[in-house]
């Protein structure tokens, strides 16, 4: 992908900010300690050569001795994972994860048996009223998706 | 709706919060929107709902963030791994698919926030293939393997977060 402009992105609660420019092939990864560190069916990565921290820091797990993942300790939200080929950030925690958009696809063999099926799953219809109801109801407390001079995320939104 | 009567544990990947089911909602969807793609690092939040009643924690317990007014998302405070999503306003429980032993059983029905889908979602399936680790470096596959520090995808009796 063009390597232009600065990609910024962070946690969802804001405590945890990252900018990168110079960002190399985007990719899923299908291994099951990606999925788990997703909670998801396979971990959206990208690799960062010049990624860094603009605000707060994450807190480190290690995954294995050979690689350790990156998350927010405050909202959980998963940020990054490391090894000694370098840094990779996570995709969806980008101010815009459809600029990185993956180009490949590895660690097949664990691949979900369905995963072909995602594309293509159908919308369900809500109950409308409800579901206005209950899109009114909500104040998001998620930091937005471009840089803040300042953010608080308050205390009570942590337990 | 009949829920899915399976017996089911799962957990974050440090190992140090586990939980167990009895029976699932047969709902498995994953949703768009920009705060679940946000609450997991991800295009997209695989979900799938959970009888609070049917729930149980069985080992530590899941740090919470309120992203919204009615809305807690579960998380490891020590490995990060997002649990799960619960609409406090309707008692509505729904738990991260990747973190459960076997997300295999829960192939999706629906997708849900379509506002927030990435512009090439559709193609997401046909991006190439890159081989496996173990063919490219075997190595390092074995080598991450032998030092695994993941929690295994089944209930154990005890264990130790490694770190």
């Amino acid at each position: 992908m063009a390597q232009t402009e600065t990609l910024t992105g962070g946690c969802q609660c804001g405590a945890v900010r990252f900018a990168t420019k110079l960002v190399g092939r985007p990719s899923i990864c299908h291994c099951r300690m990606c999925q788990k560190a997703f909670g998801s069916f396979f971990g959206p990565l990208v690799t960062s050569h010049d990624g860094h921290w603009t605000r707060g820091t994450p807190k480190w797990f290690q995954s294995s001795n050979l690689a350790r993942r990156a998350f927010c300790g405050d909202c959980g939200t998963p940020l990054a994972y490391e090894t000694k080929y370098g840094l990779e950030l996570a995709i969806g925690a980008f101010d815009e994860p459809a600029k990185v958009a993956p180009v490949i696809q590895v660690n097949l063999h664990d691949k979900v048996p369905f995963f072909e099926t995602l594309t293509s799953l159908p919308t369900p219809d809500h109950p409308e009223a409800e579901w206005l109801d209950f899109m009114a109801g909500i104040h998001s407390n998620q930091h937005p998706d471009h840089e803040t001079d300042e953010w608080s995320a308050s205390d009570e939104d942590r337990s | 709706m009949t829920d899915i009567q399976m017996e089911m544990s799962g957990g974050c990947q440090c190992g140090a919060v586990r939980y167990h089911a009895t029976s699932f909602r047969d709902d498995a969807h994953i949703c768009h929107c920009r705060m679940c793609q946000k609450a997991v690092g991800n295009y997209f939040e695989a979900l799938v709902g959970v009888p609070l009643a049917a729930l149980s924690w069985t080992r530590g317990t899941p740090a919470v963030f309120r992203s919204s007014e009615h809305i807690e998302r579960g998380f490891c405070d020590q490995c990060g791994t997002p649990l799960f999503y619960h609409d406090t306003s309707r008692a509505s429980f729904s738990l991260t698919i990747g973190a459960l032993d076997h997300p295999e059983k829960f192939k999706p029905a629906t997708q849900d926030g379509i506002e927030g889908r990435m512009p090439w979602f559709a193609t997401l399936t046909d991006v190439p293939d890159a081989g496996e680790t173990e063919a490219g470096d075997p190595a390092w596959a074995a080598a991450i393997k032998a030092s695994n520090h993941q929690h295994p995808d089944h209930d154990t009796e005890t264990w130790t977060v490694k770190e």
